[in-house]
């Protein structure tokens, strides 16, 4: 397989990233960041700074050394943050930078991708428990885009028309 | 831009093979060995059932290989016990693995398969995971990276966590 197409999958996963994120995200109550739904469970804050922390691990096997994000003041920056690193990650890939000792696309996609892509689900379950849930949609069809990074995400293209779970409120 | 030639689809095929084997072992550990009555924990009215999330994923499995075979349908199925629905889902993964595997062409772009069912799944695992939490089983944290996953291995007989922690 060549790298050139393992990097190309690899940068739409973070284009899938970063639109499911900002799905979770989108018009969540002002509250949400420190919603805790019991002690040991991470808050949304807490789940974004983390995120953005797997994906930093992955980019010190660009460029070596350690990350260690510390917690911002706001949620708005945690999420401004991840975006960054986001981009950040997708740069080494769109360049073609050398993976230091041994690391391979495989255990990049394995890791910390799949890590961050796992929590992104978790921010979405967590926007259901804090009241206010995500509106399901076919996300085959959603536009994502690997030059796509930042916050301002498409809205979805096919939205369901019928969610049986959704709140009193909700319309199409 | 690159003049050169583009990556071709059967690379990126290859790829996505390795993401069905991610989702094999992730999803592996996380169904293993639940906390009593797991199957039917509802953390909340609205929200999803352990049981109803897995039988899910098996759907989204299902529903990848109608689209990679272009025959795209979807079905809601009713969720079985949860040794015969985790049985379900690694069946479901392999049925696909396999279609990947094979000289049979990809009716969707692996980009749409990935960013639709593959992606879904991995987000569902990261949910029955924090709900494992929440009904008081949670399973250890893990250096995924370091974790043996290969294409191709997506049954239950996965191997063993390499780096574990608390």
């Amino acid at each position: 397989m060549t790298t050139e197409a393992k990097r190309a999958l690899l940068g739409h996963f973070l284009a899938a990233l970063a639109y499911r994120t900002q799905k979770a995200l989108r018009d969540a109550p002002a509250s949400f960041g420190s919603f805790r739904v019991i002690d040991g469970v991470r808050t949304p804050a807490e789940l974004v700074r983390h995120m953005t922390s797997v994906l930093g691990y992955a980019r010190t096997h660009f460029i070596g050394g350690r990350y260690w994000p510390e917690a911002l003041s706001t949620f708005d920056e945690e999420i401004v943050r991840f975006h960054e690193m986001l981009g950040t990650l997708a740069q080494h890939l769109r360049d073609g930078d050398i993976l230091l000792d041994g690391m391979t696309e495989e255990r990049l996609l394995q890791g910390p991708f799949s890590d961050a892509m796992t929590h992104a689900g978790q921010l979405a379950l967590l926007r259901r428990l804090a009241g206010a849930p995500v509106p399901p949609e076919n996300f085959i069809v959603a536009e994502i885009t690997p030059d796509r990074l930042g916050r301002d995400q498409a809205n979805p293209v096919s939205p369901d028309k019928v969610w049986p779970e959704a709140p009193k409120d909700w319309k199409v | 831009m690159s003049t050169g030639p583009q990556p071709s689809s059967d690379d990126k095929r290859e790829l996505l093979r390795h993401i069905v084997a991610t989702l094999a072992y992730r999803c592996g550990k996380a169904v293993n060995n639940p906390p009593p009555h797991f199957k039917d924990f509802r953390v909340a009215a609205g929200a999803r059932t352990p049981g109803e999330i897995l039988a899910h994923i098996g759907d989204l499995l299902d529903w990848a290989l109608s689209i990679a075979s272009g025959k795209q349908v979807w079905h809601d199925s009713t969720p079985l016990p949860w040794k015969d629905e985790t049985a379900r889902f690694f069946a479901a993964l392999k049925v696909f693995d396999s279609y990947l595997a094979s000289d049979e062409p990809l009716a969707a772009p692996p980009e749409s398969l990935f960013q639709g069912p593959l992606a879904d799944a991995l987000t569902h695992v990261g949910q029955i995971t924090i709900l494992r939490r929440v009904a008081g089983g949670p399973i250890r944290g893990e250096n995924y990276f370091k974790a043996e996953i290969e294409a191709g291995r997506v049954g239950a007989d996965q191997s063993s966590p390499r780096v574990e922690f608390d």
